[in-house]
């Protein structure tokens, strides 16, 4: 009877791998071949030859992927196959933009560099992710202290206004210092403050979708009810003043108004929450200089009066006539001039690989973050919990919503921003508070799938 | 480097990162439509055999023997009988209104029959997802039962008796 027990065991080995796991492990193995590709093609032009260098570089990310790949089919078997490689590539295209303006600056003769560390910084946010993925298996966990959880972001991004630790960079308020160690925690609030809205409105989705009188047609929420979006606003626009920063007050007001409709179900709070927020930055554009100094770069950014300001649209146009040059299918990785552009390794990581790119490569960019944002929402689509659909939901926007805002303000679409491009640009905190969102949103898809099947 | 060659590795280096997100796109294809299931025996198992329709395909006559009922040897069901007479069609599968009821994750609703044909019994798969087995061997066409063979279906097997 050896055949039946075989035939038993099919059963049991199909379980065992699900498709998404080894699919993924695919893609890990292609991915990391890209990142070792775009190593190769800019050592070859920048030094004509190719060196070990690189190794270190591309083995460290990998085999950071490769844990957290293996902390994937221990513990959330089922988990989407497509967020890890995904995410991946964009971090390892990240690293070597990074080095490649490394190569840049020393042959230069600067000594400012950022490779070395990206690439530790990236490690260290994968095994992180690995550890979020092992402590938070069930995300309804979560749901337990969602008053906590706002109330630390809020700490967080009162934090880098505090008088001792608190740090600007050019002109926005962004980062806390303790030391040599630099850290922005607005990021972190990101994911703290998707998980309290999400908290907060499965609680009171309630009163918030059904009660209010009818005016024209619209129903008008009570006042009471309205009380939360009016703080938040406030909350929105003390950010907006304190940070100095208009990108991060427009993220995270739309990350709440995008799950208050989810929520609710009312356009109603969109068509308010839009009003309030224009209106917001219309003001604060003529009251704060900084702000206004942002709009008009952003208006006419190559009158001469902007382009020769300090902290004008000097940087914003070198951009623009990088990824000019970089035309269609761009200069090849290494043999464009992106390090003329001020903060090219972070800020504007973007419009350097867009140079070297080309608008071939800029689109693939995007698509993989559109790849992403949708695996998100159909994570929120499919599952049946309404805590996890809303965060799912807020984590897949507020990745998406902080793309749109960065690219648009690079291409001189938006004003330029203080926002980070996720997973590319250096620095450490953007990429911890990304691969968590990442490691959240693959608990997420399997504790969906799991309810599936049982 | 040549000039060619870097201007090679250039568009290389985009043409890899497009066929990556394309090759994505087959993931999200099946999000969007469904998985398609083609399927080779769907195609050389039709048109469906019916007990009427005997002479059209041709089987030849054998040594025919006269099985009475289908004995289970092996799965859940395993040891019961399950009586021929006076039947023209056994249609097996997951569904409860099946002939004859395989409870079996490898099984589909309507896996496959058994017909009547003039002194033989015909083993047709339904297009089933995972195949019916007789003797070991995939089933792609309707096949003729003999003595003694065993068939299978996930991890049930039977045998018809006479």
């Amino acid at each position: 009877m050896s055949n039946v027990s075989l035939t038993q065991a099919i059963p049991m080995l199909l379980k065992a791998v699900p498709r998404s796991r080894n699919f993924e492990a695919v893609l890990l193995f292609w991915v990391a071949g890209i990142h070792a590709f775009a190593l190769a093609q800019i050592q070859l032009a920048v030094s004509q030859r190719m060196s070990w260098d690189m190794l270190y570089y591309w083995a460290p990310p990998t085999i950071s992927a490769w844990i957290l790949h293996y902390v994937l089919r221990k513990y959330v078997l089922n988990a989407d196959g497509l967020l890890l490689p995904l995410a991946f590539l964009l971090n390892g295209l990240g690293i070597a933009m990074i080095y490649r303006l490394d190569l840049a600056e020393i042959t230069r003769g600067g000594e400012d560099l950022f490779a070395e560390r990206q690439v530790w910084l990236s490690c260290f946010a994968m095994l992180m992710a690995a550890i979020v993925v092992r402590l938070v298996r069930n995300p309804l966990v979560l749901r337990r202290f969602p008053y906590l959880a706002g109330a630390a972001a809020v700490v967080l991004l009162l934090l880098p206004a505090a008088p001792v630790i608190g740090r600007t960079f050019n002109g926005a308020t962004l980062w806390i210092a303790i030391g040599d160690l630099s850290f922005q925690p607005g990021e972190i609030a990101k994911i703290l403050l998707a998980i309290f809205f999400a908290g907060y409105l499965v609680s009171r989705k309630g009163p918030l979708s059904e009660i209010g009188s009818r005016v024209l047609g619209m129903r008008i929420p009570r006042a009471k009810d309205l009380g939360p979006i009016l703080l938040f606003w406030v909350a929105s626009m003390a950010v907006l003043v304190i940070q100095r920063d208009l990108g991060t007050s427009i993220l995270y007001f739309g990350l709440f108004l995008v799950m208050i409709y989810t929520a609710t179900g009312r356009g109603f709070y969109v068509g308010i929450g839009l009003v309030m927020m224009v209106t917001g930055a219309l003001v604060a554009s003529r009251l704060f200089g900084y702000v206004g100094a942002r709009f008009d770069s952003w208006l006419a950014p190559f009158a001469t009066e902007n382009y020769t300001a300090p902290g004008g649209s000097y940087q914003l146009v070198q951009g623009l006539f990088g990824m000019a040059h970089g035309d269609v299918i761009g200069a090849g990785l290494g043999s464009g001039f992106p390090q003329l552009i001020p903060l090219a390794e972070s800020d504007f990581i973007f419009a350097a690989l867009g140079e070297e790119l080309g608008l071939a490569g800029v689109f693939a960019i995007l698509a993989i973050y559109l790849l992403i944002v949708y695996r998100g929402l159909r994570i929120a689509n499919t599952h049946q919990d309404d805590f996890s659909k809303l965060l799912a939901l807020g984590f897949s926007f507020v990745l998406g919503l902080q793309v749109f805002i960065v690219a648009g303000g690079v291409m001189g679409l938006l004003p330029l921003t203080g926002l980070t491009t996720p997973f590319l640009a250096a620095g450490g905190s953007a990429l911890l508070a990304n691969w968590s969102i990442i490691a959240l949103l693959l608990v997420l898809s399997d504790s969906s799938l799991r309810r599936v099947k049982e | 480097m040549s000039e060619l060659a870097l201007f090679l590795i250039r568009i290389g280096f985009v043409a890899v990162l497009w066929v990556f997100i394309l090759s994505l796109l087959s993931v999200i294809r099946a999000d969007l439509y469904g998985r398609r299931v083609i399927s080779r025996i769907a195609k050389q198992n039709a048109p469906m055999l019916t007990a009427g329709s005997a002479a059209s395909l041709g089987i030849e006559d054998g040594d025919s023997f006269d099985p009475t009922e289908i004995a289970v040897l092996t799965g859940r069901t395993a040891g019961t009988n399950i009586p021929l007479e006076n039947k023209k069609e056994v249609l097996i599968g997951r569904a409860p209104s099946s002939d004859m009821v395989i409870s079996d994750e490898f099984a589909s609703s309507m896996h496959a029959k058994l017909v009547h044909v003039g002194p033989d019994w015909v083993l047709q798969d339904l297009n089933s997802t995972n195949g019916t087995n007789l003797d070991g061997k995939k089933i792609t066409t309707p096949v003729t039962i003999r003595a003694g063979m065993t068939i299978r279906i996930g991890t049930t097997t039977f045998e018809l008796r006479s």
